[in-house]
């Protein structure tokens, strides 16, 4: 057991997409390093790790609003705060202010607060979000989420049970190439309303680029380091290979990740293996209906070279400035 | 080796509020209509088949098989790039062209076929159809052999009826039409259909000829007792939470793949089932009629005909009498369905504004199962 800590700062950055401007975001970036990402940084832990995260203020580019992290999937998650408390961990819970919810969770005032610190033990292996949870509505799409990933004990170790695999010794779950593939949409209206701070009707949420990884294709395949969006898409394996694909939907709308030609068995389903001593109940799918929030750990096993396109069977999703190919696409190339 | 051909080519679409659609779709031969959905690809599991595509339209076209491990010439098919673009995720025909997919199925059950090429675009005008695996040792003459997954696996039937959902918005049908620019963004569809009909279209017979693009019915026919195989296909790009009344359905597979591991049963009962785009289920309607037998009363005190709400002409299903097989008084001047005082059941999208034509309820994506009290036995035979 370990303890994982992460420092943890909210600011304004800058996507990239193909063939458009410049589009402004907020997200989580690590304290000190010069740009947010989109998603947040990855948090990796090993099964009943403590995650130690503080949501610090951000001196030089506040923005300007009350930014808190939910953990949803955790349980017993603590905070604490400083400068005015609680100093004592206490759970999280919702904020209210004139009776009004203001925030799911405890929250950083900017204003006022140095930092909050939330603290959970990562008692199970799995796929997590990390997203806000003030003003989610805004703050989540605007680019404040991440992902978690918590590997059983063993994981790592040759020789163990739970070697290469996503949740343990006997849950179907080994791999040898692991992926993650974070699905999410942006309307480039409402970011370019919001960092300016001119209201914008969430009702009005009509997005135009759908991202895997915080890119659009064909940015997903892309290995460089794209400023804010480091994260890219593409998927290399060789034929025979398990390749653990761990799929999360951080967005608002729902996605059918489509894989291609290939079937592929899903193994877990929000963070919950299928297996368990007594049932077996994975099953094998061509594509897989994510609803928001939603993830997925799928295994597939190509037994042919070449390359497959994956992609949102949502086809209208398939677009940048409505011209194909582009969205919410990747690639995996099978040696 | 079994061999289908298909061609791509163009038509028109008749929607039941009267509009004409310009549509892309699948015909069986080159003089043939183009049709919606494209023609029912029948296999069977271990046998080689290919597909020969000819394109008849102006802009290159292919066929996609999720779940297949499809070859074309030899070689496993791969994504096709025009000046290092995406251009087809599959291997496709230039115009007048042809390509031929071969591949084998492994597994028996529910597949869709659609095209690769400019999905965004050529999907929702039409370029797609169903296809169903028969398994291996499956013999129809057979009670035993009778199943959608084998011998032993629980999933006897003795109909079957393939439902696939698709939607239509007009502005993208007429943009192509004229050759005119489409955003994809405006993707708003108006109608919503099963087998590439509207509702009440959906309930009418297959082959009719005055429709002659679409020429698959949506009408799910039984007798009390028997187990009916619904084979859904989303074959549109929106999702649809489908759902028969009368009885729950029991969903024995998705995706072609029976939900069942070694000797663990994984198949599961549902009241709704959310057609994912591109994914297909596989599932058992049984109606027993909740202690249904000709001599039993119903247990129920049935309203005055005077204070029944009937139907607009056309609309009603019932029969005059609670009884199935017999027909009872209905008000003067209502028509009614029921030429046999068979029970109707609705099935439908429970996303409301799908069960209209541009708005307009009833319509869209809607059928009936009728359980009749006696029914010949080619009805419910996919062919
Ligand atoms: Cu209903």
């Amino acid at each position: 057991m370990a303890i994982v800590a992460r420092i943890f700062q909210a600011a304004a950055g800058f996507l990239s997409f193909p063939g458009a401007n410049a589009i402004p975001f907020w997200g989580f970036t690590e304290a000190l390093a010069d740009k947010p990402q989109y998603p947040g940084p990855l948090i990796e832990a090993t099964a009943g790790d403590q995650i130690l995260i503080w949501l610090m203020r951000n001196y030089l580019e506040p923005i300007v609003e009350p930014i808190s992290i939910t953990f949803p999937g955790q349980e017993n998650v603590l905070v604490r705060k400083i400068p005015w408390g609680p100093f004592i961990y206490e759970p999280v819970k919702p904020q209210y202010a004139a009776g009004k919810m203001i925030s799911l969770t405890n929250y950083l005032d900017e204003n006022r607060d140095i930092l909050v610190e939330y603290s959970f033990i990562a008692s199970r292996p799995g796929i997590y979000l990390y997203e806000s949870g003030t003003n989610p509505e805004k703050q989540v799409q605007m680019g404040l989420y991440g992902i978690i990933v918590v590997r059983p004990v063993g994981y790592n170790i040759p020789g163990h049970p739970n070697y290469k695999t996503a949740y343990g010794a006997d849950t179907n779950s080994g791999y040898d190439v692991e992926k993650v593939l974070v699905l999410g949409e942006i309307d480039t209206v409402m970011h370019n309303n919001v960092v300016p701070n001119v209201y914008y009707d969430m009702l009005d949420f009509k997005p135009d680029f759908w991202v895997v990884n915080g890119r659009s294709f064909p940015d997903t395949i892309n290995e460089e380091q794209i400023s804010s969006q480091p994260y890219d898409a593409a998927i290399n394996c060789r034929v025979g290979q398990r390749v653990l694909l761990r799929i999360v939907n951080a967005g608002f709308q729902n996605h059918t990740f489509y894989l291609g030609d290939l079937v592929g068995r899903i193994v877990a389903e929000d963070g919950m293996p299928l297996k368990t001593q007594s049932l077996d109940a994975t099953y094998e799918k061509t594509g897989t209906t994510l609803g928001s929030g939603q993830r997925i750990d799928i295994i597939l096993t190509p037994a042919t070279p070449g390359e497959y396109y994956l992609y949102d069977r949502e086809y209208q999703h398939l677009v940048n400035n409505d011209q194909f190919p582009g969205g919410m696409m990747t690639k995996i190339n099978v040696r | 080796m079994p061999e289908i051909n298909l061609w791509a080519k163009d038509g028109y679409l008749s929607t039941p509020d009267g509009n004409s659609i310009y549509f892309w779709g699948f015909a069986k031969s080159a003089a043939g209509p183009a049709q919606l959905p494209g023609p029912n690809i029948i296999a069977r599991q271990g046998e080689t088949i290919t597909v020969n595509l000819h394109n008849m339209l102006a802009e290159p076209v292919s066929i996609a098989f999720p779940g297949q491990q499809v070859t074309v010439e030899g070689q496993p098919v791969q994504p096709q790039y025009k000046n290092n673009r995406l251009l087809s995720f599959v291997n496709y025909a230039e115009p007048g062209g042809t390509v031929a997919y071969t591949f084998t199925p492994s597994h028996p059950g529910t597949y869709l076929y659609e095209s690769g090429t400019n999905p965004y675009q050529q999907v929702p005008m039409g370029l797609y159809g169903g296809m169903v695996v028969r398994p291996a040792d499956y013999n129809p003459d057979v009670p035993e052999y009778k199943t959608a997954y084998g011998a032993g696996t629980d999933t006897g039937f003795d109909r079957e009826y393939l439902l696939i959902t698709g939607e239509i918005d007009p502005d993208l049908h007429q943009a192509v039409e004229n050759g005119k620019p489409y955003r994809v963004s405006k993707y708003v569809p108006r109608y919503w259909t099963l087998n590439g009909r509207c509702a009440p279209d959906t309930m009418l017979m297959d082959h009719v000829d005055y429709l002659p693009h679409q020429p698959y019915g949506a009408m799910i026919m039984g007798l009390p007792g028997e187990k009916i195989l619904l084979r859904y296909i989303g074959a549109g790009i929106d999702n649809h939470p489908l759902h028969p009344h009368g009885a729950h359905t029991r969903v024995v597979a998705v995706d072609g793949r029976l939900l069942r591991n070694g000797n663990a049963d994984l198949s599961y009962k549902r009241f709704t089932v959310l057609v994912g785009v591109g994914q297909t289920y596989d599932q058992i309607y049984q109606w027993d009629g909740l202690g249904y037998t000709p001599g039993n009363p119903i247990p129920t005190v049935l309203p005055n005909l005077r204070n029944m709400g009937v139907g607009d002409a056309g609309w009603t299903m019932w029969s005059g009498s609670p009884y199935l097989g017999v027909k009872g008084d209905i008000p003067v001047g209502v028509v009614s369905y029921n030429e046999m005082g068979e029970y109707y059941f609705m099935l439908h999208s429970h996303e409301e504004l799908q069960i209209t034509n541009w708005g307009e309820f009833p319509g869209g994506m809607m059928t009936m199962v009728a359980i009749y009290p006696s029914l010949a036995p080619d009805i419910g035979v996919i062919g």
